[in-house]
């Protein structure tokens, strides 16, 4: 990479009221994309050697895990208390909480797992908002067309147009758990423009849409009568039938010290969400402490199928300083209102508002050809002009995007006076487990839903799908989950899908030392262990 | 930007227990991972938005609540990771509404506590977001649950101020429920309304793209 310009010397250069110059048009996307994105680095992928996507290639941080031994063995399952349910939710973000909520609508007896605290997510985080094709010059067909170029036609385009269907009737349904958006002053649902759609589309709550989401969703989840939840109660396994074939539960563990609980279920759905934690090319993170790709581990080890895995969404406005909220984000939200992207020389390098992968591979080529700025505490990253963006529409920042405010005064940044460095950071799990229409994963009796499915996005997604995603698949998995029918015969759970991976593993000639799923990133300083004093 | 980002000035505290030196730019949190603090678990998203990092600070004698995230490694203070909020104790589901013209008298039943409050400012002094949590509790108690649920934007159910509350009105949950039921029973988009009823009229079957593009 070539040194661009020091943090110091850039802010002194840069001017909010100059007049930059359109960007250069974009003449061959794929070459950039080829070129600059990090899903295209050849050094750190791996080829799996077991497992359903044997000879497909990943992240040699998620392959690790995908091909790593289970925590527990049949032996560890003697004496442990077993609970019986009929749906067993694994995830306590929004498609866990939609799924939970969907299935007790359908009278299940819900049990909903969550690693943390319930709600402790990356839907909280979310802020942007939600796609529904909900405006007169608008329909679901060009929704529907969006979202499948913008993954560049590589997603399935039965579950895209599920997807885009369920818009409308999403957002009613978050205004009947008692979901707030922003409207107009006629009442109508006030919607934004985003990098790679065809029409204003994204509804929204301020720049708070997850955060406003995730405690509704909470909220009608801790109160609704027919669903139980269990927090700080990590999935450390999943059960299988006499063949192994079958998901029939989990075996779920604790934070605070090391007690298993079985849970038996008729259906099983996965809400575990993505793999940002796990740093994939050492970039940053925008996710949440959690996003540690448990659930495609889980699944994987039970021979659920997954899809596009060479495929991460690197969002382009992280932010790069100060160094605790490396790889936030700044909501697209922002780009849609206006604000520009501007190199160390201050000119505009691509259309700001080019879908989410095409922006960030525009990034990483000014950086690396040395017009980026480096801060001293380490990073580097191009302008994001919010103080040109504030100087045309003075008190738009306060009005829409109160959390960029509220975050950046506790950094001791003012983004309405300076322009924020950003840099791409590692986002949202393109792919995942492979599911149809109703969430059904390729395992009988498993479901996935939200970030730990994949075939919707394609290569890559665009704003405010994931929100539309999390709650239509989600409340799709926990209606059908909650019909599935009971299994005749005796109730059996085993870890068959286990034995049957260890001798994969062995076969192929892998190691047996490292586990998985990971459950929490390891931040503790080197030779201290979180778990002992 | 921080000004003292990146300096190297060390700093000594408390951390459950545990001595810590952590540099002085760090959070709470990203010192107790620097000290190696065992079992630290309330800890989500590192960017003050799930509530969950919730910490009893003590400075000198002044003794304080806040959120782990976004509160800096000082010298000579402790932090005490407090547990998740237990289970809400008000219990209503927005289905079991159904007139608005009786939500006061409803709202009166599941929040009793509401009307007692004593200003002791309590639940103010303890958000880590600012809200003017007694004022959006008067709001409600009087009735006016679109104002009050529109004060507590910004919270993040840490519940910090439900654990403040002497009279235990649980404000976290007072400012939800005005926030809740002001959708369930005012937001009526024209838009969003009309196009649900196109659809109800024609249900969406997707066309091939290379056929209507």
């Amino acid at each position: 990479m070539k040194r661009g310009l020091s943090l110091q010397a850039a802010l002194a250069a840069y001017r909010a009221d100059s007049e930059p110059a359109p960007p250069p048009e974009l003449i061959d996307p794929d070459a950039l994309l080829t070129a600059y994105h990090p899903d295209y680095l050849r050094d750190g992928i791996a080829t799996l050697a077991v497992g359903p996507n044997t000879d497909a290639h990943c992240p040699r941080e998620l392959a690790d895990l995908l091909q790593a031994e289970a925590y527990i063995d049949e032996v560890d399952l003697a004496g442990v208390e077993v609970t019986d349910t009929d749906v067993l939710v694994i995830g306590g973000g929004g498609a866990g909480c939609a799924a939970a909520l969907a299935a007790a609508e359908r009278g299940a007896r819900v049990l909903l797992a969550t690693k943390m605290r319930l709600g402790d997510s990356n839907t909280v985080m979310a802020e942007g908002g939600i796609q529904a094709a909900i405006e007169p010059d608008d329909s679901v067909q060009q929704h529907l067309q969006d979202t499948l170029r913008a993954g560049h036609h590589a997603g399935d385009p039965a579950l895209v147009a599920a997807l885009v269907g369920d818009g409308p009737e999403v957002i009613r349904w978050l205004i009947r758990q008692g979901m707030q958006f922003d409207q107009t002053a006629s009442g109508d649902l006030h919607t934004r423009r985003a990098g790679g759609i065809s029409a204003p589309r994204i509804v929204h709550c301020r720049d708070y849409t997850g955060l406003e989401m995730m405690r509704v969703l909470r909220e009608a989840v801790t109160q609704h009568r027919g669903i139980e939840v269990w927090s700080q109660a990590p999935a450390v396994e999943l059960l299988s039938n006499e063949s192994g074939r079958k998901c029939v539960g989990a075996v779920l563990g604790s934070l605070d010290g090391q007690k298993l609980r079985i849970v038996r279920a008729r259906s099983v759905i996965l809400a575990t969400g993505g793999i940002g934690r796990l740093h994939l090319h050492g970039f940053p993170t925008s996710n949440h402490l959690g996003a540690t790709g448990d659930g495609l581990v889980l699944a994987y080890r039970m021979g659920a199928k997954l899809c596009d895995l060479d495929s991460f969404q690197y969002h382009p406005t992280g932010l790069v300083n100060p160094p605790y909220l490396s790889g936030k984000l700044v909501t697209e939200g922002v780009r849609a209102a206006g604000a520009l992207l501007l190199n160390a020389e201050g000119r505009r390098f691509i259309d700001e508002l080019q879908p989410r992968d095409v922006v960030s591979a525009a990034i990483i080529r000014e950086c690396r050809e040395g017009r980026g700025i480096h801060p001293e505490t380490g990073g580097v990253g191009v302008w994001l002009d919010t103080a040109r963006l504030e100087r045309g529409q003075p008190g738009l920042i306060e009005q829409q995007f109160p959390k960029l405010l509220a975050r950046s005064r506790i950094a001791g940044i003012d983004p309405r006076r300076d322009p924020v460095l950003v840099y791409p950071t590692l986002h949202y799990q393109n792919g995942g487990a492979v599911i149809d229409v109703d969430g059904a994963t390729t395992v009988a009796g498993l479901y996935a839903a939200g970030e730990v499915a994949g075939g919707i996005h394609g290569h890559n997604r665009i704003m405010g799908n994931a929100l539309l995603e999390i709650i239509s698949f989600g409340r799709r998995a926990g209606f059908a989950a909650a019909l599935a029918e009971h299994d005749r015969g005796p109730k059996k759970v085993t870890l068959e899908h286990v034995n049957q991976a260890r001798r994969a593993l062995t076969l192929a000639g892998l190691p047996l030392t490292r586990r998985a799923p990971q459950m929490l990133p390891a931040y503790t300083a080197p030779g201290k262990d979180i778990w002992k004093a | 930007m921080t000004e003292n980002a990146g300096s190297d000035s060390f700093v000594d505290l408390l951390i459950n227990g545990v001595k810590v030196r952590a540099e002085s730019h760090m959070t709470i949190v990203e010192a107790a991972w620097a000290g190696g603090v065992p079992r630290v678990t309330g800890v989500g998203c590192l960017e003050g938005m799930c509530g969950s990092c919730r910490i009893l600070l003590r400075r000198g004698s002044a003794v304080s609540v806040a959120l782990a995230c976004e509160t800096f490694a000082e010298d000579g203070i402790e932090a005490l990771f407090l547990p998740a909020p237990s289970a809400a104790r008000h219990q209503y589901e927005l289905t079991d509404f159904k007139d608005g013209w009786d939500i006061q008298a409803r709202f009166q039943e599941i929040f009793p506590e509401a009307e007692r409050c004593r200003h002791c400012h309590g639940c103010v002094q303890s958000c880590p977001k600012g809200i003017k949590v007694e004022e959006g509790v008067a709001l409600a108690a009087a009735g006016r649950f679109r104002e009050a649920g529109e004060a507590f934007i910004e919270c993040v159910m840490c519940e910090l101020c439900d654990n403040a509350c002497p009279e235990q009105i649980a404000p976290a949950h007072v400012g939800l429920f005005s926030r809740r039921i002001t959708a369930f029973f005012h937001l009526r988009p024209p838009n969003l309304i009309h196009r649900l009823e196109e659809l109800r009229q024609e249900p969406f079957s997707a066309t091939d793209e290379k056929e209507s593009s």
